[in-house]
């Protein structure tokens, strides 16, 4: 008896462990999108659409985490976003298209090229500040937007540049969007552990004291031209990574995608989910991404109106900054503690009900 | 279009020669002066200004000699002049909430839309109603009710939103005006519906022919109708701000909100106003600029409202005559440009306004603001 209460203690305990591992959760989040992919190859007539949807979304997720250590750890708002991602799914496409080239050199260049970029918005952000940072990112973002459009032998132009295959070991093969999205999934929980590890790390922290008052960090010891050069390069390798898979996924890329709309939808994302957690923000990407794609646009008033579910997007975005500074992971987690408690309260007084404990 | 051997090498070479040039007398002669920091700032103002110059001067020598450079280089200016307007008033507009509210509104553009299609809906009412009723005087009325509904909408912004909002940190606000984008951007087909027509011109009519300095120039009666609702708006509200009380509770409350109310500063009025007159500037921004775009549409005003805030960042926030003059150099710039490089325009300038501003931060005419830790 005594053995078998300490056996099940002790599974208990390493249950418990498991559960509260801090990467349990996107275990949990990347096994949902795998079992959604894995039902429809194994022949369930799961709709394209809803996978689609669920693709857009995890890559929607990789970005908005760049921008979350930006926006939720460095307090820098950047509107380049955008500029950025259309800067990867160009580099996949020419240099598969024109060179060949495996597409794990490809994305080693993408690395390389994000992190120069990173490098020049992060000079740039060290001599304007605040609100000014966000215009000119979006004047940067204007700029890779006129390329995009005029540099017709790169990018095709207006026309959109299309990728049928993609180079492994040599061999061409076809675009696949089953195998991508495994790809996609796996990439997306490497990149949230890497995340956790970053906002949980010195680095992280210095980030945050930066946020939260410049000169009190620099005080400290806190180097802002370091912490903020590192803040933009991950931002930005986070960006043209995301732009990578894109194009890897669907295989077409066009100018208009990347204005400013794009920039603005994942600006949203963060800040509904809460941009300091990234529950938060695979919620937030959820909401105005993945309701957009897999549920709205199933409903005939949606699709006959789809300027509703923009207006959607922006009432979420007033209302969170309006009601719920920290975002709706915030409501969540205080709900939660608020059931929880009262669920213990009541627990309590029944036991006293029946048993005749004192209640406190 | 003309010949542009080695303009852009020059360019380049000239402006990197500035740059090697300061940096030298940075280390050299800056570094044993009392008030370096002035000097520094003198010697910059100075390389900026000849940078432009330089750029202005080579746009000029890539015109060809048979087609009269002089005559050819000011009809190229001259023909802006509906641009330049649209943009002054709405860069107005811009830092006029910025020195008000202090955040960057960037729903500027979308409530100016909204005015011009409030306009459209009256011209299409009015052409259907008051058959006699001549253009100019019609598209006015329409100006006036679009100008009126853009008041009333910016002053509701602020009223309801702005204001209600629990943290008004700085980001924060920003971000309140990018969903209103989103909002407006979604609301206005819904209500509106499409439009199938554009606003017409303020005066249609032959080209006016004036001669200035010895050259023959024309403009279009339509610009130059723009041009005198520009000054004559822009001018009342300069007035204003420097005469009426208004005026003075902007700049009591550009330079300190808290303090500005414990003197008596009625400053949730005065933002309220700013506002409203922010949005009659977009609107009427937006209405004159309309008839250029083959139909009203939501995006209207959205590269306007990205040069506005590029005029605003290169001008400086600051000031209200930075962004006004840069407002004008964008538009001339950007037509200049198109002679050597056809449909890269924009780039080049955003380009040039970035290399100006990491040198300039606080823009052209900004000045620094000390600030307590």
């Amino acid at each position: 008896m005594i053995l078998q209460n300490k056996m099940c203690a002790e599974r208990k305990a390493k249950l418990n462990a498991i559960k509260n591992h801090p990467y349990f959760g996107f275990v949990v989040i990347t096994f949902l999108m795998l079992i959604v992919q894995l039902l429809r190859v194994s022949g369930l007539d799961i709709p394209v659409v809803l996978l689609r949807a669920f693709g857009f979304t995890m890559i929607y997720i990789i970005i908005a985490l760049g921008f979350s250590i930006l926006l939720g750890y460095g307090g820098l708002a950047s509107l380049g976003t955008a500029g950025f991602v259309g800067v990867g799914t160009y580099v996949v496409g020419y240099l598969t298209n024109q060179f060949e080239m495996s597409i794990f050199l490809i994305v080693l260049i993408t690395i390389v090229g994000a992190v120069v970029i990173g490098t020049i918005v992060g000079f740039i952000s060290l001599r304007i500040e605040g609100m000014y940072l966000a215009i000119i990112t979006l004047g940067l973002s204007e700029i890779l937007k006129e390329v995009f459009k005029n540099a017709t032998t790169i990018t095709n132009g207006t026309n959109g540049l299309s990728l049928g295959t993609i180079v492994i070991f040599k061999q061409a093969i076809e675009l696949n969007h089953n195998a991508i999205f495994i790809v996609i999934a796996l990439i997306m929980l490497f990149i949230m552990i890497i995340t956790l590890n970053l906002m949980k790390s010195p680095t992280g922290r210095a980030l945050l004291a930066m946020r939260n008052s410049q000169s009190a960090a620099q005080a400290m010891g806190v180097s802002i031209f370091k912490y903020r050069l590192l803040a933009f390069i991950t931002s930005t390798v986070y960006a043209l990574l995301g732009g990578v898979l894109y194009m890897t996924y669907i295989g077409f890329s066009i100018p208009s995608t990347w204005s400013l709309g794009f920039s603005l939808n994942i600006l949203a994302a963060v800040i509904v989910g809460g941009s300091q957690s990234i529950y938060g923000i695979v919620l937030g990407t959820f909401m105005i991404f993945g309701l957009n794609l897999a549920v709205l646009q199933q409903i005939p008033l949606f699709v006959e109106n789809p300027a509703i579910s923009v207006v959607f997007n922006g009432f979420l975005i007033i209302a969170v900054i309006m009601f719920y500074p920290g975002g709706l992971i915030r409501l969540i987690n205080s709900m939660n503690y608020k059931i929880k408690t009262n669920y213990q309260l009541w627990k309590k007084k029944r036991r006293a009900y029946i048993y005749g404990d004192d209640p406190e | 279009m003309f010949i542009t051997e080695g303009f852009w090498r020059s360019i380049i070479l000239f402006i990197l020669g500035l740059v090697v040039v300061y940096f030298i007398l940075n280390v050299t002669v800056f570094k044993k002066l009392q008030n370096k920091s002035k000097a520094q700032n003198i010697l910059l103002n100075v390389f900026v200004f000849l940078g432009v110059l330089f750029l202005f001067y080579k746009l000029y020598s890539v015109i060809p000699e048979i087609i009269n450079p002089p005559q050819f280089y000011a009809q190229n200016i001259l023909n802006r002049t509906l641009y330049v307007c649209v943009l002054a008033l709405a860069t107005t507009g811009i830092v006029l909430i910025f020195k008000t509210s202090n955040t960057t509104n960037f729903a500027q553009g979308m409530i100016g839309a909204v005015g011009a299609f409030v306009a459209a809906k009256l011209v299409i009412y009015f052409t259907a109603t008051y058959t006699t009723m001549g253009n100019t005087p019609m598209i006015l009325l329409a100006l006036v009710g679009g100008a009126l509904v853009a008041f009333l909408l910016g002053v509701f912004v602020d009223v309801v939103i702005i204001r209600n909002s629990k943290m008004p940190t700085v980001v924060g606000k920003q971000m309140i005006t990018m969903g209103l984008v989103l909002i407006f951007t979604g609301v206005i087909p819904l209500i509106f519906g499409t439009i199938p027509m554009s606003v017409p011109k303020l005066v249609y009519g032959d080209n006016i022919a004036f001669t200035l300095l010895g050259l023959e120039l024309v403009i279009t009666p339509n610009a130059l109708a723009a041009l005198v609702i520009t000054i004559v708006v822009l001018g009342i509200l300069f007035i204003m701000l420097r005469v009426t009380k208004w005026g003075l509770g902007v700049r009591a409350t550009a330079s300190n909100e808290v303090v500005a109310s414990m003197m008596g500063v009625n400053t949730k009025m005065i933002t309220a106003m700013s506002w409203g007159i922010a949005g009659l500037l977009g609107g009427i921004a937006a209405t004159m600029w309309a008839p250029n775009t083959s139909s009203v549409g939501v995006d209207l005003m959205i590269p306007t409202q990205v040069n506005g805030f590029m005029a605003a960042i290169l001008g400086g926030f600051g000031s209200f005559v930075g962004p006004l003059i840069s407002s004008m150099l964008i538009p001339v710039l950007t037509g200049l440009l198109s002679f050597v490089a056809l449909g890269w325009e924009n780039a080049v300038v955003y380009a040039v306004i970035l290399a100006i501003v990491l040198f300039k931060p606080l823009g052209l005419f900004g000045k620094q603001v000390a600030k307590k830790v």
